[in-house]
């Protein structure tokens, strides 16, 4: 059987062999039936596969649609727009460039994109300023360097509309935050 | 009533533990400790075993060496299952069950590691496992997945750390009793709270204690059990259970994931649910699965556990006691007696239901809820009573 993901997925770099790609994102866990979302990233795009026979989405890539059995998944780009639904902060891991474990740790985001219910994104989230981004909050993709490689990140699509303290009828994770 | 053809067949003869601590053994040491002091307890002797699981924990002995180690003659079934203990411990069972072995050996070492133990990274003899590419900090799975959960669960509940801690201070004050725990010293609110973050909103007291130690049991028929030395404890009903959306960040809510799927096919195959348990130890490899265990097996309701533990909390004890009658982890589980992966669980309540368990024990003991794993993919538990 044909895989589309090899015979019809162009690398969008053009030119980034699969043992520079496997290089280039070293630590993050690619493998073949990934390997196209990770080319995307490397042309801006967010990719998704969905099926060509149900239409569904599904995360994280795999060869096959879960609902239909179709192997006539494709990575799609999608529009980066979502809402934080999972939230933490690190506060040690593993070095990485850019990333602080301390002053309040690094955060970690899982974001629901407005494709499809329950279709989700981990990244991280900067640009919130003086905000403390929060569980709800709508957020627009926005791919972060590290050392050539592109981070999944998010910021607040509505920058003026985060000008508001933690909303207090919530509980906020800041308040457990240590300050080391 | 689902079938259940295996429910009080099968029984659980001997238990053998090295205890928990911050050592300098090998995994294959603490494991032939364990093996044989189970074998022993159980009343057998290395000619009896005919079955090794070897559970697959990492740097853990596979099944063949265990038998050379333990110079047996020669096993009919052998096996290395997935860490977490009901996945051996039901690997043992129904091997007897079906015939493949009589008197089968579970072995299970566990050794703090340079992943879960900044100290592991400084030992040359731990070092070794650890790989030279480093993984992303932006990962929802493993330990992040407990931390990521725990927030959306206080975010949609409204929760505070205060049932968070009952569990961890909790686990303290039942280790205090236990020779084998780790960390016996008692853990007061205060410290819990000014607990050093690791993974807001977790701290360092919701995440089980790295040590080294093994344990180890017996199964074998409960016909043959009623011959051995130990009062049998039988399984009642045992299951594993992974629920389809099962990826970390896809899970589409904490209204349905493993733990659910364990606790319906628990009690479609037992006659003795929570009313009749006197024994309850919810694994707490973080803090956040003991409360969502005390929540799916009906203890309480889904986001109830921070109102149920204040409630059942015997505060000269500083511990919790479910009606003034059940307490959880008497061990001291896997926050305080090490991070055993469920083995210390299972132990604990198999020694409790022999009555054996000195100045922990829980008067008139006869049936335990043990369940092991967190949500994705080893959510599992089983019913054990006595004979
Ligand atoms: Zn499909």
């Amino acid at each position: 059987m044909a895989d589309p993901n090899q015979s019809e997925q162009k690398p969008a770099d053009g030119d980034l062999s699969d043992a520079e790609l496997l290089e280039l994102f070293a630590g993050h866990g690619v493998y073949r039936d990934n390997a196209a979302q990770y080319r995307g990233r490397l042309d801006g795009q967010l990719l998704i596969n969905r099926c060509a026979d149900c239409a569904r989405y599904h995360q994280p890539p795999r060869p096959m649609c879960p609902n239909c059995w179709s192997f006539d998944v494709v990575p799609t780009p999608v529009s980066g727009r979502g809402t934080i639904h999972l939230l933490m902060y690190l506060h040690a891991g593993p070095p990485a460039d850019g990333v602080d474990y301390h002053n309040g740790g690094h955060p970690v985001v899982v974001v629901e994109l407005e494709e499809q219910e329950h279709l989700r994104v981990t990244g991280t989230v900067h640009e919130f300023g003086p905000n403390e981004p929060s569980i709800g909050d709508a957020v627009e993709l926005d791919f972060l360097d590290r050392g050539g490689a592109p981070i999944v990140a998010f910021r607040p699509s509505h920058p003026t509309e985060l000008n508001h303290p933690t909303k207090p009828d919530q509980p906020s994770l800041q308040e457990h935050r240590s300050q080391d | 009533m689902a079938r259940s053809p295996m429910k009080d067949q099968i029984a659980i003869v001997g238990v053998g533990s090295t205890g928990f601590s911050r050592g300098d053994r090998s995994p294959l040491s603490l494991a032939l400790e364990a093996s044989t002091a189970a074998i022993r307890d159980a009343g057998l002797t290395a000619a009896d075993i005919d079955g090794v699981v070897a559970t697959a924990e990492a740097g853990a002995a596979s099944a063949p060496l265990v038998v050379s180690s333990l110079g047996l003659t020669e096993v009919s079934h052998h096996s290395r299952p997935a860490p977490l203990i009901m996945f051996s411990l039901l690997d043992a069972a129904q091997a007897v069950f079906a015939g493949t072995a009589d008197h089968v050996l579970i072995v299970t070492p566990v050794m703090m590691s340079s992943w879960n133990s900044r100290r592991a990274t400084q030992d040359p003899w731990r070092r070794g496992a650890r790989s030279s590419i480093l993984p992303v900090p932006e990962d929802s799975a493993n330990a992040n997945a407990y931390a990521t959960w725990a927030g959306r669960y206080m975010h949609e509940f409204g929760a505070s750390k205060d049932p968070f801690a009952r569990i961890a201070v909790n686990s303290r004050s039942n280790a205090a009793a236990n020779e084998l725990a780790a960390m016996r010293k008692p853990l007061s609110f205060d410290e819990y709270h000014a607990g050093r973050m690791i993974r807001t909103p977790l701290n360092m007291f919701d995440m089980d204690y790295p040590a080294d130690g093994a344990d180890a049991f017996v199964v074998t028929t409960a016909q043959r059990a009623a011959q051995l030395p130990q009062p049998p404890v039988l399984i009642h009903a045992a299951t594993t259970g992974v629920y389809g959306k099962n990826t970390e960040d896809q899970l589409p809510s904490l209204k349905r994931h493993g733990q659910h799927v364990v606790v319906d096919h628990l009690k479609a195959r037992s006659d003795l649910w929570i009313d009749d348990v006197d024994l309850f130890y919810p694994y707490e490899g973080f803090t956040i699965i003991a409360l969502s265990w005390l929540e799916n097996c009906g203890f309480c309701e889904m986001g109830g556990a921070e109102r149920y533990l204040a409630e059942h909390w015997n505060d000269e004890r500083q511990r919790i006691e479910i009606d003034g009658r059940i307490p959880l982890n008497t061990h001291g589980g896997s926050l305080s007696e090490g991070a055993t992966r469920g083995t210390g669980h299972l132990r604990e309540a198999v020694i409790q239901l022999r009555g054996q368990a000195g100045a922990r024990q829980v008067e008139g003991a006869k049936v335990a809820l043990v369940t092991p794993g967190g949500f994705f993919f080893n959510s599992q538990g089983a019913i054990l009573r006595s004979a």
